[in-house]
């Protein structure tokens, strides 16, 4: 997993030392939009700057092939620190278990609200690699599996692959403060869907709800790491067994009414 | 590459991730990074000890897993030492964590910057989508449980 030598990479560290000093020094700042409120968390900043400089002349390709395997190591680090914590809660985390069971399903979500849209937009089957689960590496090689790379389910399970790589964890960052402030959904339900299976997006997720309700932050990181884990290891099944037969199922219901409604019009016309 | 190179390696890296964190977590939340050195050499501890295992067992589990596992029972209640493992590790912010990682994320998403100019504005707007549902989807159910079993 990791390669030699990268720790020598001082430039590379160099520039995230920087990059953490900036931004924290900064500080978090929010902003209302209407009811709700958007958190802007050092964690973004840091990401945006960090795009930024790819594209200057301060990071070089050696550097940004080198920072993947300290995400995974910094990832290590947060994993282990949610662990602690949840640890002295654990109580309180297996008396939440059905909810945290049961909110995995919520993960489907994505087929009743995504797929429609897709399919209103004109594409075909790429919908269903796209629609079909939030495509984080487990889902990605599960829709290769099934479909083969150059298929166009392969291409749409890449494509928001590649979106939630690019702009998952700032995506989710912004949203989930502000979802949690404008509706009337309490915050520990929104800690426990931030464990959407990725590490990244689990912490700009919940880091966004611990800078609106720093009371509830324990809680928070104990049911978004517990939920998180649920997600890596559930997961790939839910989809499976679950996702993919269903998103199959409602594609082909979707692309009958389409088809069955463009012709109705054809022979109206 | 044999496992104590590797060993060697990760020592080093989060070495120098700890202090990068370390330095953040003064800066943003006010922790003195000699009060936070404990807690970060526990973390990198279990960090450690959950890539060695997942090594050592040849079973194809994620070692992010195994470094939950090793977290949570170092600090169940009644376990020896959990007390300070928590008191220690509470100096260590979660969110002073997050920054240096999505840091080096922002520079490793750079090589994906060209795929990504690729993707219409219909697959943005599915993928959006796809992040809302999901989240949402999660969010109504637990917070459906959460009230029936009357914990919120």
């Amino acid at each position: 997993m990791v390669e030699k030598g990268i720790w020598k990479d001082w430039r590379l560290h160099a520039i995230v030392f920087g990059l953490v000093i900036l931004t924290e020094a900064i500080g978090t700042h929010q902003f209302s939009v209407g009811p709700g409120v958007i958190l802007l968390l050092p964690m973004l900043y840091a990401m945006v700057i960090g795009l930024i400089l790819f594209f200057t002349p301060v990071v070089k390709n050696k550097q940004s092939k080198n920072a993947e395997p300290l995400i995974v190591l910094g990832v290590t680090l947060l994993i282990a620190k949610i662990g602690v914590i949840i640890g002295p809660s654990i109580e309180g985390i297996i008396e939440a278990g059905p909810a945290l069971l049961l909110q995995e399903f919520g993960n489907l979500g994505t087929i009743f609200l995504a797929l429609p849209v897709a399919v209103f937009l004109g594409m075909k089957r790429e919908s269903i690699g796209m629609t079909h689960s939030i495509a984080r590496e487990p889902n990605v090689g599960l829709i290769m599996d099934k479909y083969g790379f150059n298929s166009p389910e392969g291409r749409g399970v890449m494509a928001i692959y590649i979106f939630g790589t690019v702009f998952g964890a700032i995506f989710l960052g912004l949203i989930s403060g502000f979802l949690a402030t404008i509706t009337p959904l309490h915050p520990l339900s929104f800690a426990m869907a931030s464990g959407v299976g990725s590490g990244s997006m689990m912490a700009a997720a919940s880091g966004s709800l611990i800078a609106a309700f720093p009371a509830l932050e324990q809680d928070i990181i104990a049911y978004a790491g517990a939920s998180n884990l649920l997600s890596l290891s559930t997961g790939l099944y839910m989809s499976i067994f679950i996702g993919l037969p269903l998103t199959e199922k409602m594609y082909n219901a979707l692309s009958k009414r389409k088809e069955s409604k463009k012709n109705a019009v054809k022979k109206g016309a | 590459m044999t496992l104590m190179n590797n060993i060697q390696e990760w020592i080093l890296l989060l070495l120098i991730f700890g202090v990068i964190s370390a330095i953040g977590n003064w800066i943003g939340y006010g922790i003195l990074p000699l009060a936070a050195v404990p807690g970060m050499i526990v973390l990198i501890l279990v960090s450690l000890a959950g890539l060695i295992l997942q090594k050592l067992l040849k079973v194809n589990i994620p070692s992010v897993a195994y470094v939950a596992l090793i977290g949570i029972i170092i600090s169940l209640p009644g376990f020896p030492g959990s007390e300070t493992v928590v008191r220690w590790t509470t100096e260590v912010n979660l969110l002073a964590l997050a920054t240096p990682i999505l840091a080096y994320a922002g520079i490793a998403i750079g090589r994906s910057w060209t795929d990504f100019k690729k993707l219409g504005w219909r697959s943005v707007v599915v993928a959006m989508l796809v992040m809302v549902g999901t989240f949402l989807g999660s969010a109504l159910i637990a917070e459906l449980v959460l009230r029936m079993q009357g914990i919120i």
